[in-house]
């Protein structure tokens, strides 16, 4: 009968394909990897008992349940056998060993795998996981930005085990990307670009059309980006900026500081080095370069701006790092004739400082030029800085579907979040006709780096508990005078107080005071000289008055001091009396000598400890020598692992040694 | 050895108590006893007692109903299973889905059969439908039974609709929400069915919540009540055959 043997037909058929679905999960590609992983291991392990664990395993799926992190759940184990065992390493993939890093392959099972490599964590199929199917998940994060996952957790500037990432947030605050784009955590950035409203009094329209055209050529240390402005942009601009009404007391300082006789360039040239201006600025390439270029200084703007700016650059822009110097009135024509004499453009046409003759329609249609591309963001504006940021936020960029990103003109790009991250850093023009956001011209290091930053800035905040914040400060810095003296000398443009300031300098200042003595203190502000002496940037001497440094020296003293270092490790008896000769065969046992200059010998690699019983306080050394990485981590001064006994005759002897305050000084 | 064949077994079997306790009826294999099996069972009642080889034949009603039918049990079979592994609640629902691929046990086949199953279900039922218009067995004495065919089709089609919601993801979302859309737009009641619909103003977790209810509680229930008054009629009206047909006029001989 037809009908019977069709269904019996269609019932026979009917079982094969339910038989499929069991044959493949019994085939499934982990399984596979499983059974090779135990051959592998077994003749890799390091003993008979350990290959037999390894070849009893039982075949399934491993995972790592972070319940505290978003019930995250990572199988990437099932195939990645090896991450965590000591035997695999080196081993083919998928079996090797994780490498060593603060988190794995130790703590693993509080990380996880997808908090750092992103991709589909619960994933068992090898094109699932790494995000590589049609209908996959997020896509693993290319190795190249792996640090982006420290950043998901660690919010502070410098990540000590994630270069790359602190790189970039680095580069990110200095070229301003938040003066654009908000970010949580970054809501009180304020890009240190000049305010514009001496312009005018400053510089000419030749000089404004070269900056505006290409700042980088001007200025190689220049961090304003190249906004790629047509001609009439750019005299549309030029007219705005120099048709401003420059503020009053500024127009006066700046006419003033014109009118004053030439100065001594000879002088002028001295104080141009004590000053260690290079310690920020560069000359001709050379100095720290986060400052702009000085050697043609004088053909950029007029000898009275510049005079009225090294006299008080804070009136000018109150953001700027640069201290304001206590140069008498002459030694501050002094500097800026030396300058007027040496840092000039040979080149520049004779009118490069010309002021222009303002055309108020184009001033009018550069003020919209001037709003058009959000220059008010860096610059602010005559109405101030508005609320609202000009790009869109940067929260959650990290996290953004390839598929939401519009790539517009950029068929040749792989259609990855990476790769069109790196495209908009690169040249963000380049997506379509109209963008805004301007050409930073960074190298490609540069480019990975801001690129590691942004992907940091996932879509949801990362539980409390696997947070680290910058610790909020326990040190501030007391209001009144003191807090004036700071802002005024612009400590912490080069020094480090708690985790705020600069990297500039090498002598964070928040146990200064439990560092040095008083006295010393004083005098080395009033008449800074190289402590170190291998390194380029180093303390400028402010011309500061002796009450003023006394002042500071008597705050520091006070605050800036750390409970782990002892009063007085001597307890009330004389340095002498703790067998000093012992400390000093100590020294030349530990090869002090090969870092240290004392007396006429020495390395020069570390501080010279020729006064070093005028200049140290013995607590520090004593603290210091008991562990010299618990007072900063990257300091090449090893630990030997000194007893207290010896530690206290070496600083002893380390206490005993003066030297007359004038021969240790340079410079005057 | 005495020989057992399959027969005895089975009759021996059918005269157990235990057997005689379920099937009240004699072991006698008369037409008498076999209509009296189908009476008095519960899920046997709905059936014709008789069934005529003819009416079985694939042109006659292509099957349509049946096949409807039959996706409805497998729906039901697959999707008490799927349950199991199931959330409806926003952070998982999604999860749950990629997880019945990543590790449950044939997950993925559970998925894609209850998925083909609802496909094929609303194909069949819609054919079904039109076989029955085309055939003009929807007039009396069946009219009643095409009304309850027509609700069935609407649930069908609810369940279809409020299934689509469950995996969570993007065509879930804006399916739903052009879909709510489109109920708001509904004369008078449009905000309000939309409202209701969605438990809020927006597809959020009580949106996922009601559809999910509605999905496996509500619907399901209304389908197997109207389902069972439809089979139940479609025997009461003369089973597939239908009635003997009264002698036509002319225009009908055409």
């Amino acid at each position: 009968m037809p009908i019977r043997r069709l269904f019996a037909l269609t019932s026979v058929a009917f079982l094969v394909v339910l038989a499929i679905s069991p044959a493949k999960n019994a085939l499934r590609s982990y399984r596979a990897y499983q059974r090779r992983f135990a051959v592998l291991a077994a003749s890799r392990a390091r003993s008979a008992q350990q290959a037999r664990d390894f070849e009893k395993r039982p075949v399934a799926i491993h995972q790592i349940w972070l319940p505290q992190l978003d019930n995250r759940v990572d199988r990437c184990t099932t195939c990645h056998l090896g991450v965590a065992d000591a035997v695999m390493k080196g081993a083919p993939p998928p079996f090797a060993a994780h490498p060593w890093t603060p988190h794995t392959p130790v703590r693993i099972d509080r990380y996880g795998c997808t908090s750092c490599h992103a991709g589909e964590g619960p994933a068992t199929t090898e094109s699932q996981a790494h995000g590589t199917a049609k209908d996959a998940g997020p896509p693993l994060l290319p190795v190249a930005y792996i640090e982006a996952g420290c950043g998901r957790c660690h919010s502070t500037a410098t990540v000590p085990a994630a270069p790359l990432l602190s790189r970039g947030r680095a580069v990110m605050d200095r070229y301003g990307c938040f003066a654009c784009h908000g970010a949580r955590g970054r809501e009180a950035y304020r890009s240190g670009a000049p305010p514009l409203s001496s312009e005018p009094v400053k510089t000419g329209a030749v000089w404004l059309r070269r900056w505006l055209t290409k700042p980088r050529d001007v200025d190689p240390n220049s961090t304003m980006p190249n906004f790629q402005l047509g001609e009439r942009e750019i005299e549309e601009l030029a007219n705005y900026v120099l048709g401003q009404d420059v503020p009053e007391d500024l127009a006066r300082a700046v006419r003033a500081a014109g009118d004053e006789p030439a100065g001594d360039a000879a002088n002028g040239k001295k104080l141009f080095s004590e000053s260690r201006c290079i310690s920020c600025h560069t000359v001709e390439g050379k100095g720290q370069g986060s400052a702009p270029e000085l050697s043609k200084v004088a053909s950029a703007a007029t000898r009275g701006w510049l005079l009225a700016y090294v006299r008080d650059p804070h009136a000018f822009n109150p953001l700027t790092p640069m201290p304001q110097y206590h140069f008498s009135e002459a030694d501050s024509r002094d500097v800026v004739a030396y300058m007027e004499d040496e840092f000039r453009d040979f080149d520049a046409p004779k009118d490069i400082l010309e002021p222009l003759r303002v055309n108020r329609t184009l001033a009018e249609a550069g003020e919209k030029t001037f709003r058009k591309y959000g220059c008010f963001s860096c610059h602010g504006s005559p109405g101030g800085r508005t609320a609202e940021k000009f790009g869109p936020d940067l929260d959650g960029i990290g996290d953004k579907k390839a598929a939401f990103l519009d790539f517009g003109r950029r068929t040749d790009l792989p259609r990855t979040l990476t790769a069109w991250l790196a495209a908009k850093v690169d040249s963000p023009r380049s997506f379509a006709k109209g963008l805004k956001m301007p050409a930073y011209g960074f190298n490609p290091e540069e480019t990975q780096a801001v690129v590691t930053a942004l992907l940091a800035f996932g879509s949801q905040p990362v539980p409390e508990s696997y947070r680290v914040l910058p610790t909020a400060s326990p040190i501030a810095i007391p209001a009144g005078r003191v807090g004036h003296l700071v802002d005024r000398y612009r400590c912490l443009s080069c020094h480090q107080i708690g985790d705020r300031g600069g990297d500039i300098s090498t002598a964070p200042l928040t146990f200064e005071g439990s560092k040095v003595q008083r006295s010393w203190l004083v005098d080395y502000l009033v008449l800074s000289y190289s402590i170190r002496p291998i390194l380029t940037e180093r303390m400028p001497i402010f011309h500061m008055p002796r009450e003023e440094a006394t002042e500071l020296a008597d705050a520091i003293e006070t605050l800036f001091v750390d409970p782990r270092v002892p009063e007085d490790p001597f307890q009330g008896r004389p340095a002498s009396d703790v067998d000093p000769a012992e400390g000093e065969r100590l020294y030349t046992a530990l090869g002090c000598r090969s870092c240290h200059i004392l007396g006429s010998a020495g390395g020069y690699y570390g501080p010279p400890l020729t006064d070093s019983g005028t200049r140290l306080r013995p607590g520090w050394t004593f603290a210091w020598l008991k562990g010299p990485q618990r007072w900063r981590a990257d300091v090449r001064c090893p630990d030997y692992g000194l007893t207290d006994r010896d530690a206290l005759r070496l600083t002893a002897y380390l206490a005993t040694l003066h030297q007359p305050p004038a021969a240790a000084k340079g410079g005057k | 050895m005495t020989t057992l064949s399959l027969d005895s077994v089975f009759r021996r079997l059918r005269d157990t108590d235990a057997w005689r306790s379920v099937v009240r009826h004699g072991t006698a294999s008369t037409n008498r006893n076999r209509s009296l099996v189908v009476f008095e069972n519960l899920f046997l009642h709905v059936h014709p007692v008789k069934v005529r080889e003819k009416t079985l034949r694939f042109t006659h009603t292509y099957w349509l109903g049946g096949i409807a039918l039959a996706c409805a049990l497998i729906l039901v079979a697959t999707g008490v299973l799927l349950m199991f592994y199931y959330h409806p609640s926003v952070p998982q629902a999604y999860r749950d889905m990629k997880e019945l691929e990543f590790v449950v046990d044939n997950g993925l086949f559970l998925r894609n059969m209850h998925r083909w199953a609802a496909h094929l279900m609303v194909f069949a039922t819609f054919l079904h439908m039109m076989r029955v218009f085309f055939h003009r067995a929807y007039r009396p004495p069946r009219q009643f039974n095409w009304v309850v065919g027509v609700v069935l089709l609407c649930v069908t089609l609810l369940l279809s609709y409020t299934g689509y919601l469950l995996p969570w993801d993007q065509l879930a979302f804006w399916g739903v929400s052009v879909g709510t859309n489109m109920a708001k737009e509904a004369p008078l009641v449009g905000e309000k069915a939309r409202f209701l619909l969605l438990g809020g103003n927006i597809v959020s977790e009580n949106a996922l919540l009601r559809f999910y209810v509605l999905h496996c509680v509500v619907l399901p229930v209304a389908l197997l009540l109207m389902l069972s008054v439809h089979i139940w009629r479609v025997r009461k009206d003369g089973g597939v055959q239908g009635p003997p047909e009264a002698p036509r006029g002319k225009e009908e001989v055409r």
